[in-house]
């Protein structure tokens, strides 16, 4: 009742016009002879859900690794909260990515530590805190927040697929981010847990008031988070608007997309 | 058409030295900047040193035993069977401990972590710690590089002392020499130029398994497969710098020490 709740108040208050947080123009990408990404122009606004669709090997998990620094663009610019990322030091990618979280498909769990241990890690590497009562306060926010508290001391070995992508949510919204990139947050699941897990990405961006970027194949998990969805075909953007326009475009490509929702 | 694949090849050469060299200041770099990750290497020390001692002991133990049954009728032919404790203590502490342990340590320590850290490329985990604003480098390959350096050389001297115990128990049976003779005879037949240099090339030992290791579960590909083959890569690569290291060893230890 509760995600249906926020689902109706998302769809309500759809975000209006508002600051920039990530501006990409005409990005482009080549891995040797394969131009993957060949002229890219996205602006994700403060608090708005943006979903990006294409088939395997379009470059979508491209985009959002160059928005992170972790890929170099051969052409075009990225400016993440105002600044260039090609642009950055060391330390400013440091500090960019502190107010960048990255959810990875597989969660992406560090195998030989703890649940705990797994969400200490930002705490005391990144943000250097060495209160313990303040590490421990919000380590059981975060589980608690994911719904994953009884999981506390678990190894990530001992966890189901759902609830290793949950801790890796936790982990990552822990340093607080003005930005969370998911790159297939579903993939893998089942239809129930896939649901659990699109509720909660929408749950923390209402909390937490952060702007997203949401990878996914998942048209289930794109309706309920997407602001707006964007669909991607052979390195460019083909299409673009919310979930219901582009359920009702006679685009070929967007159609293959919706053509099972009913 | 020949020249076309020698040149990639050659290229790829050159950026992998330089990739290693880059790797290698990295490292350096990442031991004087920032927080130095004790617990990590308290842990990394105790999986690297601690968990070898079983498996260099019996190794060392074996190799002191099989020397002195092999020396023996030799040297009993030149009328010189009392020299077995100094020719064994001179040999394995200069040369052969040092080696085979350096050796057991490439394949147990090089190789696991190779598949250690490739594993955690594999599953993203090293990206995740770069994005989340943490530094891979300092926790995971500075930690074990500096575990590998200290840790295989305390595991040689280890090696060394149960490798001379396994002597005098080989000795003994087929002849007879009391324990402290047999000491003395060992200590007395070693020169500090024995044993520094020995010493010397095992942090030397330590630290190439400990890079390599590194090096290769931080380089391999992104797919199982890649696990093995950075684990084996590892051993191999770092085998063959351990002889290497060896070969330049004995011969600046020759040109500073001996006539």
């Amino acid at each position: 009742m509760e995600a249906e709740k926020i689902q109706t108040e998302h769809k309500q208050q759809a975000p209006k016009k508002q600051e920039v947080v990530i501006d990409i123009k005409s990005l482009k990408k080549s891995f040797g002879q394969k131009q993957v990404l060949k002229n890219i122009n996205l602006q994700l606004h403060r608090g708005e859900n943006i979903v990006i669709m294409g088939r395997s090997g379009t470059g979508k998990s491209v985009t959002i690794q160059c928005i992170v620094g972790m890929l170099k663009p051969d052409g075009g610019c990225i400016k993440v909260l105002g600044d260039e990322v090609s642009e950055m030091g060391e330390n400013e990618l440091k500090e960019l990515r502190i107010k960048t979280g990255f959810l990875f498909q597989s969660g992406a769990l560090y195998d030989s530590m703890t649940v705990r241990e797994n969400l200490e890690f930002p705490l005391t590497r990144v943000l250097k805190i060495k209160d313990r009562a303040e590490i421990d306060k919000r380590v059981e926010a975060a589980l608690d927040s994911v719904g994953l508290l009884d999981a506390i001391d678990k190894m990530p070995s001992d966890l189901s697929g759902g609830m290793r992508k949950r801790a890796g949510l936790a982990r990552t919204i822990i340093v607080e981010p003005e930005i969370i990139l998911y790159d297939e947050p579903t993939t893998g699941l089942d239809p129930i847990t896939s649901r659990e897990i699109s509720d909660l990405i929408l749950s923390i961006q209402k909390k937490q008031k952060t702007s997203s970027i949401i990878i996914t194949h998942d048209m289930e998990c794109a309706r309920i988070t997407a602001d707006r969805v964007v669909i991607m075909d052979d390195g460019e953007y083909v299409a673009e608007g919310s979930f219901n326009e582009l359920h009702k475009s006679k685009k070929e490509i967007v159609k293959l997309f919706f053509k099972d929702i009913s | 058409m020949a020249e076309e694949v020698m040149i990639p090849s050659w290229k790829k050469w050159f950026e992998d030295i330089g990739d290693q060299v880059g790797f290698f200041f990295k490292f350096f770099k990442n031991i004087f900047t920032g927080g130095f990750e004790w617990s990590e290497f308290v842990r990394q020390c105790y999986e690297i040193g601690y968990r070898s001692i079983m498996l260099v002991g019996i190794t060392s133990f074996i190799m002191g035993v099989v020397l002195i049954v092999q020396l023996r009728p030799t040297l009993i032919t030149f009328g010189a069977a009392s020299m077995l404790p100094k020719t064994l203590s001179v040999s394995f502490i200069r040369e052969i401990g040092p080696v085979i342990i350096a050796i057991i340590c490439a394949g147990k320590i090089a190789s696991s972590i190779g598949a250690e850290l490739g594993s955690m490329k594999v599953t993203e985990q090293l990206d995740a710690m770069e994005v989340s604003g943490a530094n891979p480098t300092q926790y995971l390959v500075v930690t074990r590089i500096l575990a590998t350096t200290i840790m295989v050389p305390i595991l040689s001297v280890i090696g060394d002392a149960i490798g001379l115990f396994g002597g005098f128990l080989a000795l003994n049976i087929r002849d007879s020499m009391s324990f402290s003779l047999y000491f003395t005879k060992v200590i007395a037949a070693l020169d500090f130029t024995d044993f520094l240099p020995a010493f010397i090339k095992t942090i030397f030992f330590g630290f190439a398994i400990g890079f390599v290791g590194c090096y290769k579960g931080f380089r391999s590909n992104k797919g199982t497969e890649s696990v093995g083959i950075a684990a084996n890569s590892a051993v191999v690569t770092a085998s063959l710098w351990i002889f290497v290291i060896d070969a330049i060893a004995v011969q600046v230890t020759s040109l500073l020490f001996y006539k």
